[in-house]
């Protein structure tokens, strides 16, 4: 299978045509000793071989029945139409929307996606998507320290460990000094030198900032200072206060919970929104409404692309070119599926079935959840065996929630458990009798 | 004002049920007993749309919107190729489709990306790769981290990086977020790397080494690449391929042969997968055997239990993205080069290369070809010679009006106008013909009725658009 047109006579004729007398003749540019004797990969493969060979290969990974893991990447019903409409050819086979005239309905669907972005967080402006979360906020505190003329930036405990990894991989290249601080230590941490603050919430943990408290703490002690929110799961945004509510600089987010499969973590979403004043300083694409230059029709087109390294190169706000659209694509098709009823009603669920486990975990003897502030889909609980329960989890078919001990070596015996309205009753039951089972063992058995 | 561009936004007729959401099974509580009413968003500007509009509207949108399923889409640089079906079925599959990242049953997945990790060893040559970078330029960024890494222990300060004038913006752009400073180094005649530029700046002692594409932007392959890279190794530097342009190398003519020490490749080029209309991609970056350990963490090694993840290396730059990159990108590339194999590779290399010189050929009796000699998977014409006044922009949007997708203009910056043309190996001998017929169309229409291409587009949903206008009064949302 090789997708080529040309049978052979084809190809001699093309050849004959342009004076050329082989194939290999078009490659006399390359030093003899340079060219490749043999690639040695197999023999292509039929379509139906293929598939089988694939599926075969995806059977050795497990998908479960209902899952109780989160931590950056999350189970939510996808419907079926937001996979419909990113197959359509017309945008998934299509580049980047350079000639603007001939890609008007992509231009529009990402104007829309911008448009329902705002919205949702009610911050000024929307770039056309990064690539996921973790790279949205390291493009972030690149984008305030440029802001702010600093070089220093400041991290609160309970960012997602591999985002705090980004961010220091991206901050190590620009010499940017870079230091996680607990929540107690941030007001002393911070002076005239600081160009922003970042932190996660819903955090890590799933704890739930009191973010106007935060802000004004962080305003009085340094008011130039700017601040930058992130979150993992946007879902939670049908309920809480969105960031443009809570005088928040820069607002990124995994969107992946927005009609985009988990695919073992990508393609995800990078969604990234600021306020009006830093529009110039922001990386990525954006699309904008225009006219016709000689007619009286409105269209849209990739605008204030002297940001970007096609025109500014080196000077650019970011090098990023080939970002994530077909996944603002499908972002866009999950929220106005869901609509407005549907996004409080998914948040809402996702409070209260959450809210059902944990309080029943905490009747289970040994169990003790950690979480002081309040939780949206994730938690934090103590368990008296946690090996057991995870063992018991998988016996029941159900995907066992983090051990935390493995982004944090010392936190033994804790778990990240996360529950969405995927979770039937019935799965929540399942998991709550795997707890106890665990916890009788421990008792019993030890 | 048309009726084109009513908003998502506008179309919604009221609706009562919502159909996405499973029926609440649990007893609940007060919301205020969980989240206190301070932490709660008072409206949710967002409209309640059915299905049956939603799906309307975008199959319309989809419609104004070329694709490669529309036509030759002769993009330079970009390699807009055929997107296999089977593809789309299998990455959908939902042992690949719904597995978490952090989830311990992971072994298909773990193998799938070492396997295609070997492909890609044996189609580059390189020694190792890491999947993590979503996309050409962040692999880019990946890659010239590894090379500060690399001097940052031997203890050199190199802060200096050789790119030159005809390189793509993200090269010089990213080197920048690594830290590098840019020295541009400019093509010579015959659109290669003077030897003696490249000789000089290496004496300085503060350059790192050198970012290249080859065949570079002008499709045309460095006949001295080895002595390029020969003389940045002699002064201890590294040689960076950007993979953009692989597609007419496949199994022709390897990156680590011309001396390269690190590559990054563009799976949503010359593996295939969808562009998606700007993304999502897949950069992954090969390194020689010396730079392994540099690669970003996590890693995939094979081990008689199976496949590991090991979580931290010593040299390692750290992390460039959350989990294992673009997984669902990676399974696309991994089918097509399975479906393909070794022959099929080849033939991908050498019929973009036949394809793009047949257009060059029979372009060029009409158009300027500022470099005029064999090209590898591309070729730039120029707008010199163009009667009237008419632009490169101008023809771009003329090609429009028959139905097709334009060039790249613009680039390489170095040619005044340019139009860079990449036809790819999927098109068929008529559609190229076709793009011929067009070109010269346009070439005769500038001649005789400029006043049609500067008006161009008028066949499109809309006509051409404002930029100027666009930039200068951001809307960039309703
Ligand atoms: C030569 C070259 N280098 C690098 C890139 C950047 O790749 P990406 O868009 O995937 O970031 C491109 C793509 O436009 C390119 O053509």
């Amino acid at each position: 299978m090789d997708f080529i047109l040309h049978d052979k006579e084809t190809i001699t004729e093309m050849l004959t045509s342009i004076g050329i007398n082989s194939l290999e003749e078009l490659f006399q540019d390359i030093p003899a000793d340079l060219l490749l004797k043999k690639l040695n990969l197999p023999h292509g493969l039929s379509e139906p071989d293929l598939l089988r060979r694939l599926e075969e290969l995806s059977r050795k990974n497990k998908i479960y029945s209902s899952s109780f893991l989160g931590a950056g990447c999350y189970y939510h019903y996808i419907p079926s139409l937001v996979d419909f409409v990113i197959n359509l050819s017309g945008f998934y086979t299509a580049y980047t929307p350079y000639q603007a005239e001939a890609s008007q309905g992509y231009l529009q669907a990402i104007y829309e996606y911008q448009t329902a972005i705002t919205r949702l967080t009610q911050m000024d402006v929307a770039n056309a998507s990064m690539y996921d979360g973790s790279t949205a906020l390291a493009e972030a505190a690149i984008m305030a320290t440029v802001a702010a003329k600093k070089k220093k930036i400041i991290l609160l405990e309970g960012i997602h460990p591999e985002y705090v990894e980004v961010v220091k991989t991206y901050c190590w290249g620009q010499d940017i000094h870079f230091e996680v601080v607990m929540e107690d230590a941030l007001i002393s941490k911070l002076d005239e030198s600081v160009a922003a603050v970042l932190f996660q919430s819903p955090n890590f943990f799933g704890g739930i900032e009191n973010i106007t408290e935060l802000v004004q703490k962080i305003r009085d002690k340094a008011p130039k200072c700017l601040i930058i929110q992130v979150m993992t799961d946007p879902t939670c945004l049908g309920v809480l206060k969105p960031p443009g509510k809570s005088d928040i600089d820069i607002f990124v987010a995994e969107g992946q919970s927005f009609g985009i499969s988990p695919s073992f973590g990508g393609p995800g979403l990078g969604i990234f929104a600021s306020k009006q004043k830093y529009l110039r300083k922001m990386p990525g694409r954006l699309i904008g409404k225009t006219n016709e230059i000689n007619g009286e029709r409105e269209g849209f087109i990739l605008t204030l692309q002297t940001r970007e390294q096609h025109i500014r190169r080196e000077k650019a706000t970011s090098n990023i070119c080939t970002n994530q659209a077909l996944c603002a694509l499908a972002s866009l098709i999950y929220l106005v599926s869901l609509g407005k009823t549907g996004l409080q009603e998914i948040a809402l669920q996702n409070f209260q079935k959450s809210h059902y486990v944990k309080q029943k975990l905490a009747t289970i003897p040994g169990y003790q959840i950690l979480n002081k502030k309040p939780t949206y889909n994730e938690f934090l609980v103590k368990c008296p065996n946690v090996h057991e329960l995870i063992e018991q989890c998988k016996q029941e078919n159900l995907l066992p929630p983090l051990m935390i001990s493995k982004y944090f070596p010392d936190m033994k015996d804790i778990i990240l458990v996360c529950v969405t309205e995927s979770n039937s009753r019935e799965d929540i039951e399942k998991f709550i009798h795997a707890a106890e089972k665990a916890s009788n063992k421990n008792i019993g058995g030890n | 004002m048309t009726s084109n561009l009513t908003l998502i936004f506008n179309k919604g007729t009221k609706r009562s049920q919502h159909n996405f959401i499973p029926e609440m099974d649990i007893d609940k509580v007060d919301l205020l007993e969980i989240i206190p009413s301070f932490f709660q968003r008072e409206d949710l500007p967002l409209p309640d749309i059915p299905e049956v509009e939603i799906v309307r509207h975008y199959t319309e949108l989809s419609r104004r919107n070329y694709g490669i399923d529309s036509g030759i889409y002769p993009l330079g640089s970009c390699t807009m190729k055929y997107n296999p079906k089977i593809n789309e079925v299998i990455a959908r599959l939902p042992a690949f489709s719904q597995i978490h990242p952090l989830q311990e049953e992971n072994q298909g997945a773990l193998e799938l990306m070492h396997h295609l990790s070997e492909m890609l060893r044996e189609i580059t040559g390189m020694d190792g790769f890491t999947f993590q970078p979503a996309a050409g330029a962040h692999g880019e960024l990946t890659g010239i981290l590894i090379m500060k890494k690399y001097f940052e222990n031997k203890n050199l300060k190199k802060n200096k990086i050789l790119v030159p004038d005809s390189a793509h913006g993200t090269n010089p752009s990213s080197a920048k977020m690594a830290g590098f400073s840019i020295i541009e180094v400019r093509s010579n005649d015959m659109g290669e790397v003077p030897l003696d530029h490249i000789e000089f700046a290496m004496q300085q002692g503060d350059v790192a080494g050198i970012m290249l594409t080859n065949p570079n932007t002008l499709g045309i392959f460095d006949r001295q690449i080895k002595d390029i890279t020969n003389i940045i190794h002699k002064y201890g530097g590294l040689c960076y391929y950007d993979g953009a342009n692989l597609n007419p190398m496949l199994g022709i003519c390897r990156p680590k042969d011309m001396g390269f020490d690190i590559v990054h490749l563009n799976l949503h080029k010359t593996f295939s997968t969808p562009h998606g209309g700007g993304g999502p991609g897949s950069g992954p970056v090969g390194v020689t055997k010396e730079l392994i350990s540099y690669l970003p963490d996590p890693s995939i090694i094979a081990t008689e239990q199976g496949f590991v993840c090991r979580e931290k290396t010593n040299n390692s730059i750290g992390r460039i993205k959350c989990f294992w990159g673009n997984f669902g990108v990676i399974i696309r590339a991994y089918a097509y080069i399975l479906a393909l194999g070794a022959e099929g590779l080849k033939r991908v290399g050498q019929i973009s290369v036949l394809n793009a010189n047949y257009l060059r050929v029979f372009l060029k009796e009409k158009y300027h070809l500022p470099y005029d000699r064999i090209c590898q998977h591309e070729f730039v014409l120029s707008d010199r010679g163009i009667e009237n006044n008419v632009t490169t922009e101008d023809i771009a949007k003329r090609i429009l009006d028959y139905g097709l997708y334009a060039p790249t203009i613009y680039f390489p910056l170095i040619v005044k106008g340019a139009m860079m043309i990449e036809p790819t190996e999927t098109e068929s001998k008529a559609s190229l013909d076709n793009f011929i017929d067009v070109m010269n169309n346009i070439y005769n229409e500038a001649k005789t009725n400029p006043e049609l291409l500067k008006n161009a587009p008028l066949n499109t949903p809309v006509k051409r658009l404002d930029a100027v206008l666009a930039a200068r009064n951001p809307i960039l949302k309703e």
